[in-house]
């Protein structure tokens, strides 16, 4: 199996403006990912998980280092070339949801591969089944704020799927949610990393996510210091 | 695209109080341009409309050189030449045959130079409102050709009065001496100093009697139908009669002091116009500029997943376009309603300025609605609510997704 993405002697600082006080977030981090993994990166707070991620999804740049996601390496893409690669490669799935609020929940779920361009009738079929999957045919219509916070998460791990990407990217996707309901998630992710080959990989510091990966990788003041498969 | 679109129109309907702000804002400052260009308009229309309709007419026409250097030498013997024009110009509503020329006038009391000017009273009144200035006696009839009327400040200074004898002394048109009595048959009073103070008024027949000039007269006095045509027709009335014989002047080249003022006074209302329409757009900009900061975060996360910076920047124009096409829209109907409205009824100025009437306004104005420049204005207002919102669509557009979404 081949893999997806991967990551070679990255570093990343950040210098808080106008000081010399530098954070290293990443140290000289190596990790390759492959194709249909159920991965989790696990850490405590301040490990450098969401900035890893960042990295991967083309949200953010290595200080050194090369990322290489789907044969593309990321150092060689302008902006316009990076917003046009997260929008067909990478599904985003945020810890505090970050739905559209002007948008129903399934004008949110189909708002990615609209921007692909994916035309009406299969968006709006694949949506359909997708809610059905995930138990919400029932709430197309209503706006973020008329859902619970489980099924908006729902409606981002639909909006992530629906745009069909390369790979999943989900920080502390169940860190908001009550653990019965972030249970029911993960399971839900597990369903459809199986079924449609999807990549996953999850930032998180909840012992039940960690449990239900495939892969943990532990980090630790960014660095890399166990990756087990399981 | 279309789902910018959505998104834009939602946002303005999630934010209703905001929205409704923007789009009176936008309403009210439409709203006041049109009406205080309604407004100038019609104060400089009547203004211009009582001026001419005092003494000068809409155009006047005189035997070529008259207007540089007045004089008897100048009249015209060829009336019905004139005549026969100006009844074919569809244009011309009315037009009057006048003698002008400087003269003496004594009352035992004083005396005064004047201009003197042969009118016939019947035409004369289609032409100018002179005969409803009369403030004391009465202004000429037909065949009162041994009558005079004479401005109200001019007969203070010569302490006469409506019954009383004055004697008018000039050159007749043979160089010979001109002279005759006549008796005052009233008193004009224009408003305008020059005229009372200086003017007095017979009758064309005992004009050209006093200067033996048998049926010459100096000039024909026209007004047209409306005050727009003036220009085109003048210009017309100078290529059917030539250069060479006579001029067509319309009141601008007659008093060009009053056309300047004229202009200035526009050139002021313009600059007062521009900064009420610099109000209004910053409302517009503040509004729009709030609204993009209240929502970085969801600008954050369009951009996180994909959406191009030009694709937010329409987002935000659209959304602008959307309020300022509802209050250019409001403020259309709202300010053409009560320019209308008002041009019917008037608005009575008069507690406010008697000096007004100084300037031939008058007291009441009555605000001319000019749909054209209502719909420039209104299309200024909305070009504006759109260029207004490229500075903030442009912040949102170069957001850093991460720190966006970290807000
Ligand atoms: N934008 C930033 N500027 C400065 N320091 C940052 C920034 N983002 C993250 N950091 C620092 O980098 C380190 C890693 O952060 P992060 O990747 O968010 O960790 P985690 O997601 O595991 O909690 C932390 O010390 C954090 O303070
Ligand atoms: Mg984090």
């Amino acid at each position: 199996m081949g893999f997806i993405c991967a990551v070679n002697n990255v570093n990343k600082t950040y210098r808080f403006k106008g000081s010399d006080v530098e954070t290293r977030a990443l140290n000289d981090i190596s990790l390759s990912i492959e194709e249909g993994g159920f991965v989790a990166i696990a850490g405590p707070s301040g490990s450098g998980k969401t900035t890893l991620l960042n990295i991967l999804g083309g949200l953010d740049a290595p200080t050194s280092g090369s990322v290489i996601v789907d044969q593309t390496d990321l150092a060689g893409l302008n902006a316009a070339e990076m917003s046009e690669f997260r929008l067909h490669k990478i599904g985003f799935i945020f810890q505090a949801y970050n739905l559209i609020s002007t948008l129903s929940a399934y004008e949110n779920a189909e708002y990615v591969s609209l921007l692909q361009g994916a035309p009406k009738d299969r968006r709006l079929f694949e949506a359909r089944q997708i809610f059905k999957d995930l138990g919400m045919e029932a709430y197309l219509k209503r706006r973020p704020t008329q859902l619970s916070a489980g099924q908006q998460q729902r409606v981002a791990v639909a909006r992530a799927i629906l745009a069909r990407p390369k790979l999943i990217l989900a920080d502390e996707p169940t860190a908001n949610l009550d653990s019965r309901t972030g249970s029911d998630l993960i399971d839900l992710m597990a369903v459809m990393n199986k079924t449609l080959g999807l990549t996953f990989i999850f930032a998180t510091h909840d012992k039940m996510v960690m449990e239900k990966a495939h892969r943990l990788i532990l980090l630790h003041d960014g660095k890399i210091t166990q990756d087990i498969a399981q | 695209m279309l789902t910018f679109i959505k998104i834009a129109w939602r946002n303005i309907l999630r934010n209703r109080a905001r929205s409704f702000i923007t789009i009176a804002a936008v309403a009210a400052g439409l709203c006041a341009l049109i009406f205080l260009k309604g407004f100038v308009d019609g104060a400089d229309h009547q203004m211009v409309a009582n001026y001419t309709d005092l003494f000068v007419g809409h155009i006047q026409v005189h035997k070529a050189g008259f207007q540089k250097s007045m004089g008897l030498d100048k009249s015209i013997n060829n009336e019905e030449t004139i005549a026969a024009v100006l009844r074919k110009t569809p244009a011309v509503a009315a037009f009057t045959p006048r003698i002008k020329e400087f003269a003496l006038i004594s009352s035992p009391e004083s005396s005064s130079g004047i201009l003197l000017i042969g009118v016939d009273p019947e035409r004369e009144r289609t032409v100018t409102t002179l005969h409803k200035k009369i403030r004391a006696g009465s202004f000429l009839s037909a065949g009162d050709n041994d009558k005079i009327v004479i401005g109200r400040q001019l007969a203070e200074n010569l302490k006469v009065a409506p019954g009383d004898k004055v004697v008018i002394m000039g050159q007749a048109f043979d160089g010979s001496i001109a002279a005759s009595a006549y008796i005052v048959a009233g008193l004009v009073e224009a408003g305008a100093e020059d005229l009372d103070k200086n003017l007095a008024l017979i009758t064309l027949r005992a004009a050209q009697d006093l200067f033996v000039m048998e049926n010459r007269i100096s000039e024909v006095a026209v007004k047209t139908h409306s005050l727009d045509d003036i220009d085109a027709t003048a210009q017309n009335l100078r290529d059917r009669f030539g250069r060479k014989n006579f001029e067509a002047l319309s009141w601008k080249d007659i008093s060009p002091m009053t056309y300047q003022w004229l202009q200035f006074d526009q050139v002021f209302t313009s600059l007062i116009l521009f900064i009420v329409l610099l109000v209004v757009a910053g409302g517009i900009l503040n509004t729009i500029l709030m609204g993009v900061l209240e929502r970085t975060k969801e600008f954050g996360i369009m951009l996180a997943l994909g959406t191009k910076p030009s694709q937010i920047i329409r987002m935000v124009a659209a959304e602008s376009f959307f309020l300022g096409l509802a209050g250019a829209g409001l403020g259309t109907l709202a300010g053409a309603g009560i320019v209308l409205v008002c041009g019917r009824t008037g608005i009575d100025l008069s507690a406010l300025s008697q000096a007004l009437n100084n300037f031939y306004i008058g007291s009441v104005i009555y605000p001319l609605f000019r749909p054209v420049s209502i719909a420039v204005y209104a299309g200024i207002v909305l070009f504006l609510s759109i260029a207004i919102s490229v500075f903030p669509a442009i912040k949102a557009s170069r957001l850093s997704p991460i720190e966006a979404i970290r807000s």
